[in-house]
Protein backbone atom coordinates (compact mmCIF):
# COMPACT_ATOMS: atom_id res chain seq x y z
CA UNK A 1 0.00 0.00 0.00
CA UNK A 2 1.31 3.42 -0.82
CA UNK A 3 2.31 5.32 2.20
CA UNK A 4 4.03 8.47 0.53
CA UNK A 5 2.44 10.60 -2.14
CA UNK A 6 4.09 10.10 -5.88
CA UNK A 7 3.86 13.61 -6.27
CA UNK A 8 6.50 13.90 -3.16
CA UNK A 9 9.38 11.41 -4.47
CA UNK A 10 11.33 12.27 -7.98
CA UNK A 11 12.77 8.66 -8.85
CA UNK A 12 13.19 8.66 -12.47
CA UNK A 13 12.45 12.44 -13.42
CA UNK A 14 15.24 13.30 -15.77
CA UNK A 15 13.93 17.06 -16.93
CA UNK A 16 15.71 19.80 -15.70
CA UNK A 17 14.43 22.81 -13.81
CA UNK A 18 15.88 26.00 -14.45
CA UNK A 19 15.40 29.46 -13.56
CA UNK A 20 12.42 30.47 -11.79
CA UNK A 21 9.85 28.11 -13.70
CA UNK A 22 8.99 26.49 -16.38
CA UNK A 23 8.23 29.88 -18.33
CA UNK A 24 11.43 31.29 -16.84
CA UNK A 25 13.49 28.28 -18.18
CA UNK A 26 12.21 28.78 -21.52
CA UNK A 27 13.19 32.44 -21.69
CA UNK A 28 16.29 31.61 -20.52
CA UNK A 29 16.86 28.91 -23.17
CA UNK A 30 15.34 31.54 -25.72
CA UNK A 31 18.25 33.84 -25.14
CA UNK A 32 20.67 31.42 -24.86
CA UNK A 33 19.67 30.22 -28.33
CA UNK A 34 19.50 33.65 -29.55
CA UNK A 35 23.20 33.99 -28.70
CA UNK A 36 24.75 30.80 -30.69
CA UNK A 37 22.55 31.71 -33.85
CA UNK A 38 24.40 35.39 -33.69
CA UNK A 39 27.81 33.95 -32.43
CA UNK A 40 27.67 30.31 -33.42
CA UNK A 41 29.91 29.38 -30.32
CA UNK A 42 29.35 29.95 -27.13
CA UNK A 43 29.98 29.43 -23.39
CA UNK A 44 27.71 28.45 -20.81
CA UNK A 45 27.40 26.15 -18.14
CA UNK A 46 27.12 22.28 -19.00
CA UNK A 47 23.40 22.05 -18.07
CA UNK A 48 22.43 24.91 -19.97
CA UNK A 49 24.19 23.97 -22.83
CA UNK A 50 22.47 20.57 -22.60
CA UNK A 51 19.44 21.74 -22.77
CA UNK A 52 19.75 24.22 -25.41
CA UNK A 53 21.60 21.73 -28.09
CA UNK A 54 18.10 19.81 -28.62
CA UNK A 55 16.41 23.31 -29.25
CA UNK A 56 19.47 24.49 -31.88
CA UNK A 57 18.83 21.10 -33.32
CA UNK A 58 15.45 21.21 -33.43
CA UNK A 59 15.37 25.01 -34.36
CA UNK A 60 17.76 23.93 -37.73
CA UNK A 61 14.97 21.44 -38.48
CA UNK A 62 12.08 24.22 -38.36
CA UNK A 63 14.24 26.25 -40.29
CA UNK A 64 15.12 23.67 -42.86
CA UNK A 65 11.05 23.76 -43.73
CA UNK A 66 11.94 27.15 -45.54
CA UNK A 67 10.80 30.63 -44.69
CA UNK A 68 7.76 30.31 -46.65
CA UNK A 69 6.31 27.68 -44.32
CA UNK A 70 4.50 29.77 -41.83
CA UNK A 71 4.63 27.28 -38.85
CA UNK A 72 8.79 27.42 -39.28
CA UNK A 73 8.30 31.37 -39.46
CA UNK A 74 6.28 31.03 -35.97
CA UNK A 75 9.02 28.92 -34.25
CA UNK A 76 12.01 31.05 -35.54
CA UNK A 77 10.20 34.34 -34.42
CA UNK A 78 9.26 33.23 -31.25
CA UNK A 79 12.94 31.83 -30.59
CA UNK A 80 15.16 34.29 -31.66
CA UNK A 81 14.31 37.16 -29.56
CA UNK A 82 16.64 39.32 -31.91
CA UNK A 83 15.04 39.60 -35.49
CA UNK A 84 17.85 40.54 -37.42
CA UNK A 85 19.15 36.57 -37.30
CA UNK A 86 15.92 35.83 -39.09
CA UNK A 87 17.50 36.31 -42.36
CA UNK A 88 20.60 34.70 -40.79
CA UNK A 89 18.79 31.65 -40.35
CA UNK A 90 16.89 30.93 -43.29
CA UNK A 91 19.60 31.78 -45.76
CA UNK A 92 22.93 30.61 -43.78
CA UNK A 93 22.33 28.11 -41.28
CA UNK A 94 19.86 26.41 -42.98
CA UNK A 95 21.51 25.62 -46.82
CA UNK A 96 24.79 24.99 -44.50
CA UNK A 97 23.07 21.88 -43.04
CA UNK A 98 20.84 20.60 -45.79
CA UNK A 99 22.71 17.46 -46.28
CA UNK A 100 22.99 16.95 -42.66
CA UNK A 101 19.91 14.76 -41.13
CA UNK A 102 21.02 15.97 -37.47
CA UNK A 103 23.75 16.46 -35.24
CA UNK A 104 23.91 20.27 -36.34
CA UNK A 105 25.64 21.33 -32.98
CA UNK A 106 29.27 20.27 -30.98
CA UNK A 107 28.97 20.22 -27.04
CA UNK A 108 32.72 20.18 -25.45
CA UNK A 109 32.89 20.43 -21.81
CA UNK A 110 35.62 23.10 -20.87
CA UNK A 111 37.67 23.20 -17.52
CA UNK A 112 35.27 24.61 -13.94
CA UNK A 113 35.15 28.29 -14.30
CA UNK A 114 37.23 30.80 -12.77
CA UNK A 115 35.19 32.11 -10.12
CA UNK A 116 34.24 31.09 -6.53
CA UNK A 117 31.60 29.00 -7.74
CA UNK A 118 33.79 26.55 -9.99
CA UNK A 119 30.74 26.23 -12.21
CA UNK A 120 30.80 23.21 -15.03
CA UNK A 121 31.40 24.92 -18.41
CA UNK A 122 30.78 23.56 -21.78
CA UNK A 123 30.79 25.51 -24.96
CA UNK A 124 28.60 24.91 -27.42
CA UNK A 125 28.88 25.45 -31.26
CA UNK A 126 27.42 25.11 -34.59
CA UNK A 127 29.47 22.83 -37.11
CA UNK A 128 31.29 24.83 -39.57
CA UNK A 129 31.79 27.98 -37.98
CA UNK A 130 34.39 30.30 -39.37
CA UNK A 131 36.17 30.44 -36.17
CA UNK A 132 39.19 27.89 -35.11
CA UNK A 133 38.30 24.39 -34.39
CA UNK A 134 37.99 23.39 -30.88
CA UNK A 135 39.71 19.68 -31.35
CA UNK A 136 42.56 20.36 -32.99
CA UNK A 137 43.37 18.26 -35.98
CA UNK A 138 45.97 15.60 -35.54
CA UNK A 139 48.46 15.97 -37.66
CA UNK A 140 51.76 13.83 -38.32
CA UNK A 141 55.44 14.36 -37.77
CA UNK A 142 57.40 13.30 -40.13
CA UNK A 143 60.63 14.09 -38.52
CA UNK A 144 59.89 12.19 -35.01
CA UNK A 145 62.35 9.52 -34.57
CA UNK A 146 59.87 6.65 -34.63
CA UNK A 147 58.54 8.28 -38.09
CA UNK A 148 61.89 8.22 -39.53
CA UNK A 149 62.39 4.48 -38.71
CA UNK A 150 59.11 3.55 -39.78
CA UNK A 151 60.19 5.20 -43.08
CA UNK A 152 63.81 3.50 -43.16
CA UNK A 153 61.92 0.20 -42.28
CA UNK A 154 59.28 0.44 -45.53
CA UNK A 155 61.70 1.64 -47.44
CA UNK A 156 64.03 -1.62 -46.88
CA UNK A 157 60.98 -3.61 -47.10
CA UNK A 158 60.06 -2.14 -50.43
CA UNK A 159 64.12 -2.74 -51.83
CA UNK A 160 63.36 -6.09 -50.60
CA UNK A 161 60.48 -7.15 -52.34
CA UNK A 162 61.06 -5.42 -55.63
CA UNK A 163 63.75 -7.24 -57.11
CA UNK A 164 62.15 -10.55 -56.50
CA UNK B 1 5.99 23.32 23.72
CA UNK B 2 7.88 25.67 25.38
CA UNK B 3 9.06 25.29 29.13
CA UNK B 4 6.95 26.90 30.67
CA UNK B 5 4.23 25.10 29.15
CA UNK B 6 6.64 22.05 30.27
CA UNK B 7 6.96 23.27 33.99
CA UNK B 8 2.70 23.55 33.83
CA UNK B 9 2.28 20.40 32.67
CA UNK B 10 4.93 18.99 34.88
CA UNK B 11 3.26 20.89 38.50
CA UNK B 12 -0.56 19.21 37.32
CA UNK B 13 0.64 16.03 36.38
CA UNK B 14 2.33 15.89 39.86
CA UNK B 15 -0.28 17.51 41.68
CA UNK B 16 -2.70 14.47 40.35
CA UNK B 17 -0.41 12.10 41.49
CA UNK B 18 -1.41 13.55 44.95
CA UNK B 19 2.16 14.22 45.99
CA UNK B 20 3.67 17.52 47.32
CA UNK B 21 6.61 18.96 45.06
CA UNK B 22 8.70 19.31 48.61
CA UNK B 23 8.33 15.38 48.62
CA UNK B 24 10.02 14.29 46.01
CA UNK B 25 12.43 17.10 45.94
CA UNK B 26 13.63 15.80 49.34
CA UNK B 27 13.05 11.99 49.70
CA UNK B 28 12.57 9.52 46.82
CA UNK B 29 9.69 7.12 47.96
CA UNK B 30 9.38 5.91 44.37
CA UNK B 31 11.58 3.04 43.91
CA UNK B 32 11.34 3.45 40.18
CA UNK B 33 14.28 4.66 38.37
CA UNK B 34 14.85 8.24 38.48
CA UNK B 35 15.23 10.04 35.42
CA UNK B 36 18.41 11.47 35.38
CA UNK B 37 18.75 15.25 34.34
CA UNK B 38 21.09 17.54 34.32
CA UNK B 39 19.77 20.31 36.65
CA UNK B 40 18.96 20.78 39.99
CA UNK B 41 17.78 18.56 42.85
CA UNK B 42 15.04 20.76 42.89
CA UNK B 43 12.45 21.68 40.35
CA UNK B 44 11.33 24.48 40.22
CA UNK B 45 8.47 26.01 41.44
CA UNK B 46 7.41 28.43 38.85
CA UNK B 47 5.89 32.09 40.31
CA UNK B 48 2.42 32.08 41.60
CA UNK B 49 1.26 34.79 39.39
CA UNK B 50 2.04 32.67 36.78
CA UNK B 51 2.17 34.98 33.79
CA UNK B 52 6.09 35.80 33.65
CA UNK B 53 8.13 35.04 30.81
CA UNK B 54 11.01 31.94 31.37
CA UNK B 55 13.86 33.69 32.65
CA UNK B 56 17.13 33.06 30.88
CA UNK B 57 18.46 30.63 33.60
CA UNK B 58 15.10 28.60 33.58
CA UNK B 59 16.22 27.12 29.58
CA UNK B 60 19.34 25.63 30.39
CA UNK B 61 18.01 22.56 32.18
CA UNK B 62 17.25 19.58 30.17
CA UNK B 63 19.42 20.05 27.30
CA UNK B 64 22.35 17.49 26.01
CA UNK B 65 25.63 17.87 26.74
CA UNK B 66 28.86 16.12 26.45
CA UNK B 67 30.01 14.26 29.54
CA UNK B 68 33.54 13.96 29.22
CA UNK B 69 36.25 15.96 27.45
CA UNK B 70 37.17 14.17 24.01
CA UNK B 71 40.70 13.41 24.17
CA UNK B 72 43.23 14.09 21.23
CA UNK B 73 43.16 10.55 19.97
CA UNK B 74 39.95 9.96 20.00
CA UNK B 75 39.69 13.49 18.32
CA UNK B 76 42.54 12.29 15.47
CA UNK B 77 40.84 9.19 14.33
CA UNK B 78 37.98 10.67 13.69
CA UNK B 79 39.63 13.48 11.98
CA UNK B 80 41.90 11.16 10.10
CA UNK B 81 39.43 9.05 9.19
CA UNK B 82 40.32 7.85 5.50
CA UNK B 83 36.64 8.13 4.35
CA UNK B 84 36.52 11.49 5.16
CA UNK B 85 39.12 12.98 3.09
CA UNK B 86 39.18 14.57 -0.33
CA UNK B 87 38.54 11.60 -3.41
CA UNK B 88 41.31 10.99 -5.24
CA UNK B 89 40.69 11.63 -9.09
CA UNK B 90 42.26 9.16 -11.12
CA UNK B 91 40.75 10.86 -14.47
CA UNK B 92 43.46 13.50 -14.93
CA UNK B 93 45.87 13.24 -18.25
CA UNK B 94 48.08 15.70 -20.39
CA UNK B 95 46.98 17.27 -23.53
CA UNK B 96 48.51 15.81 -26.34
CA UNK B 97 49.36 18.99 -28.03
CA UNK B 98 50.70 21.32 -25.11
CA UNK B 99 51.95 18.75 -22.63
CA UNK B 100 49.03 20.52 -19.70
CA UNK B 101 47.41 18.82 -17.42
CA UNK B 102 43.58 18.13 -18.59
CA UNK B 103 40.54 16.31 -17.18
CA UNK B 104 39.43 13.36 -19.55
CA UNK B 105 36.75 14.06 -22.05
CA UNK B 106 37.20 18.03 -21.48
CA UNK B 107 39.32 20.05 -23.59
CA UNK B 108 42.44 21.41 -22.66
CA UNK B 109 42.04 24.84 -20.73
CA UNK B 110 45.55 26.31 -22.11
CA UNK B 111 45.07 24.77 -25.85
CA UNK B 112 41.26 26.66 -25.43
CA UNK B 113 42.45 29.92 -23.86
CA UNK B 114 44.35 30.09 -27.53
CA UNK B 115 41.36 29.17 -29.00
CA UNK B 116 39.31 31.84 -27.14
CA UNK B 117 41.62 35.09 -27.60
CA UNK B 118 41.83 34.00 -31.48
CA UNK B 119 38.01 33.73 -31.40
CA UNK B 120 37.06 37.33 -29.55
CA UNK B 121 39.86 38.95 -31.60
CA UNK B 122 37.75 37.63 -35.00
CA UNK B 123 34.92 38.51 -33.44
CA UNK B 124 36.27 42.32 -32.96
CA UNK B 125 36.98 42.80 -36.29
CA UNK B 126 33.66 41.35 -37.27
CA UNK B 127 31.58 44.23 -34.77
CA UNK B 128 34.41 46.77 -36.86
CA UNK B 129 33.07 45.56 -40.18
CA UNK B 130 29.45 45.54 -39.00
CA UNK B 131 29.52 48.93 -37.61
CA UNK B 132 26.08 48.65 -35.71
CA UNK B 133 24.88 46.25 -32.88
CA UNK B 134 22.33 44.02 -34.13
CA UNK B 135 23.03 44.12 -37.69
CA UNK B 136 24.16 40.56 -38.94
CA UNK B 137 23.74 40.31 -42.94
CA UNK B 138 22.98 36.93 -44.19
CA UNK B 139 25.67 35.65 -45.51
CA UNK B 140 28.60 33.14 -44.59
CA UNK B 141 31.47 34.16 -43.10
CA UNK B 142 35.22 32.90 -43.29
CA UNK B 143 38.69 34.13 -41.99
CA UNK B 144 41.25 35.11 -43.62
CA UNK B 145 45.20 35.99 -42.49
CA UNK B 146 48.31 37.86 -44.16
CA UNK B 147 48.51 36.75 -47.55
CA UNK B 148 45.83 34.67 -48.22
CA UNK B 149 43.63 34.82 -50.81
CA UNK B 150 40.12 33.53 -51.04
CA UNK B 151 39.29 30.49 -52.52
CA UNK B 152 36.45 28.88 -54.81
CA UNK B 153 34.32 28.07 -52.17
CA UNK B 154 34.64 31.54 -50.51
CA UNK B 155 33.02 33.48 -53.33
CA UNK B 156 29.81 34.54 -51.53
CA UNK B 157 31.14 34.59 -47.74
CA UNK B 158 31.69 38.03 -46.33
CA UNK B 159 35.81 37.58 -45.72
CA UNK B 160 37.03 39.16 -42.50
CA UNK B 161 40.55 39.60 -42.42
CA UNK B 162 42.94 39.19 -39.78
CA UNK B 163 46.56 41.39 -39.60
CA UNK B 164 49.09 38.36 -38.72
CA UNK B 165 50.23 35.25 -39.97
CA UNK B 166 47.49 31.65 -40.02
CA UNK B 167 48.35 30.14 -36.20
CA UNK B 168 49.53 26.44 -37.14
CA UNK B 169 46.39 24.85 -34.79
CA UNK B 170 43.78 26.94 -37.24
CA UNK B 171 43.92 24.56 -40.37
CA UNK B 172 42.01 25.76 -43.45
CA UNK B 173 40.10 22.13 -43.71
Amino acid sequence: MRLTLQALISHGRVARKMGLGPESRINMLRNILTGLVRHERIETTRARADEVQFYADKLIDYAKRGDTDARAMQMANFWLTEKDLLPKLFKVLAPRFENQVKGYTRLARLPNRENLDRAEMAVLEYKGNPFPPLYPVKRENELTLINQLLKGYREERAQLTSPQ
Amino acid sequence: MSLLNLLHFLRRSLQRAGSTLTDIAGLDRHFAPALAVHGPSVIPQPAQDGGSAPSFLDSIFWMAVPKKRRTVEINRTRRRDPTKGMEVKTNIESCQECGNLKQKFTLCGYCYAKVRRETGEIRKQIFAMEGKPLDTPAVDTVVLYEGETPGEADKDKRIVERQRKRPSWFNLS
